[in-house]
């Protein structure tokens, strides 16, 4: 199994990073291979909203830089793990901003799925996802808000399967370790579109 | 609540000046608001938070202003980077206050795909980023099928975006009066601009005729990361 990591921890997150690395061991004990995007350290430019990725130059964001390798890794993978301090119920800046570059793996056309529409897929094959969040402590309201936003991203990226699971900073490393596992698909959980 | 005397409007798109929906909401809500005698601002996001000395005169026109309203597309089912940094920025701020003002905060959504309620959780997001700045909630307006708007600015009387007006009106003279967005503005926002049939076929045909121009048409379905999907 591929799995593409996407780290939104902000400067100065250590637990972040270490969720990062725990899930990292976790798949390449699984004999899979991974690789983590640290978000805040990389090159990435903010989605301007130009739509160019869809009328321009098609499947590809205009800007040239780590965003579109981010993309390629995300449509290369059998998973893709969104990583992120819950920040408001969603996704830290630094995520968001990985994720709002996402959106030339599909396509401009529309569909509907059940009733409601959406954009058509681009490729024919999409990672599953996983959604993980890191709270100081419980606060359900958040921890609702944070499991729609990760399936509807699902519902909208074409991933076949969906899950997410918070973790808290004030949990032990193995416990943090036994809900990652849990959390974790099978390896066939991929969608043929 | 109280009656405010200042809002700050923050348009939360990267679009250039003058060319977003978002823009076209909050400087309509802006200006109903002046028309019943607040002062208003207009700041863009994009330009904000472009060095630390812009960001530090946004946290202190929001310290300053008694309504803060923030106008955004949905991008990927929530607020865009922009306006979740410029949130960011702004909760840290507010938190290592002793005293943050008694601001009032009330965000407009707006997305692309012809149901309104996609923004919803765009809008929870907002409500909790509220509460975790010590502002109080005023309510999220959420429009579908935005691109319909184009930057062109709403008609009040006639027209597809009369509505809309509607709602911002009605917005606009509860928020002077100290009070939340009234329910009737909200369902007024959320109704379908023009039939999603039609909506969907213009959208379909935009698509196409930009794609046309740039020379690109064939390959619109184009999968040029297929090599890294397996």
């Amino acid at each position: 199994m591929k799995t593409t990591i996407l780290n939104g921890a902000l400067p100065g997150d250590n637990f972040t990073d270490g969720v990062a690395q725990i899930l990292a061991e976790q798949q390449a004990a699984r004999g899979g291979q991974v690789r983590t995007w640290t978000l805040r350290d990389e090159k990435v430019a903010y989605c301007l909203g130009c739509f160019e990725c869809w009328t321009k130059s098609p499947g590809i964001c205009r800007i040239d830089d780590t965003g579109r390798a981010i993309a390629a890794s995300i449509i290369a993978g059998d998973l893709v793990v969104y990583l992120t301090p819950v920040t408001f119920g969603g996704y830290s800046s630094a995520l968001k901003k990985a994720v709002d570059r996402s959106i030339c793996l599909v396509s401009p056309f529309f569909t509907q799925i059940d009733g409601e529409v959406h954009h058509q897929p681009r490729y024919r094959r999409y990672p599953a996802l996983l959604g993980i969040g890191v709270l100081p402590a419980p606060q359900p309201a958040q921890e609702r808000i944070f499991s729609t936003l990760v399936g509807r991203n699902a519902l909208n990226l074409y991933a076949r399967s969906q899950r997410s699971v918070i973790v808290y900073r004030s949990q032990p490393a193995a416990e943090i370790a036994k809900a990652l596992r849990s959390a974790l698909p099978a390896s066939d959980e991929r969608i043929a579109a | 609540m109280r009656s405010p005397k200042t809002a700050l409007i923050l348009v939360g798109s990267a679009k250039p000046a003058g060319q977003s929906t978002s823009e076209v909401l909050g400087r309509y809500l802006g200006q109903q608001l002046q028309a019943r005698g607040l002062s208003v601002a207009t700041m863009h996001v994009a330009r904000a938070l472009r060095t630390p000395e812009r960001t530090a005169a946004l946290l202190r026109a929001v310290d300053s202003a008694d309504l803060f309203i923030l106008a955004f597309p949905l991008y990927v089912d929530a607020l865009p980077y922009l306006a979740v940094e410029a949130l960011e920025r702004l909760a840290a701020h507010r938190q290592v206050m002793p005293a943050p003002a008694p601001t009032t905060f009330l965000a407009i959504a707006n997305c692309g795909f012809p149901e309104a309620h996609h923004n919803q959780t765009a809008l929870e997001i907002c409500e909790q980023f509220a509460a975790a700045a010590a502002m109080t909630w005023a309510g999220g307006l959420a429009l579908g099928a935005g691109g319909a708007v184009h930057g062109q600015p709403l008609a009040a009387e006639n027209g597809m975006t009369r509505h809309v007006a509607r709602a911002l009106d009605l917005t606009a003279a509860a928020l002077a009066a100290g009070e939340a967005a009234p329910a009737e503005a909200v369902s007024l926002m959320a109704q379908p601009l023009i039939p999603q049939r039609m909506y969907l076929v213009m959208g379909e045909i935009g698509w196409r005729i930009q794609a046309l121009r740039n020379g690109v048409l064939h390959r619109l379905r184009a999968r040029p990361l297929a090599n890294h999907a397996q």
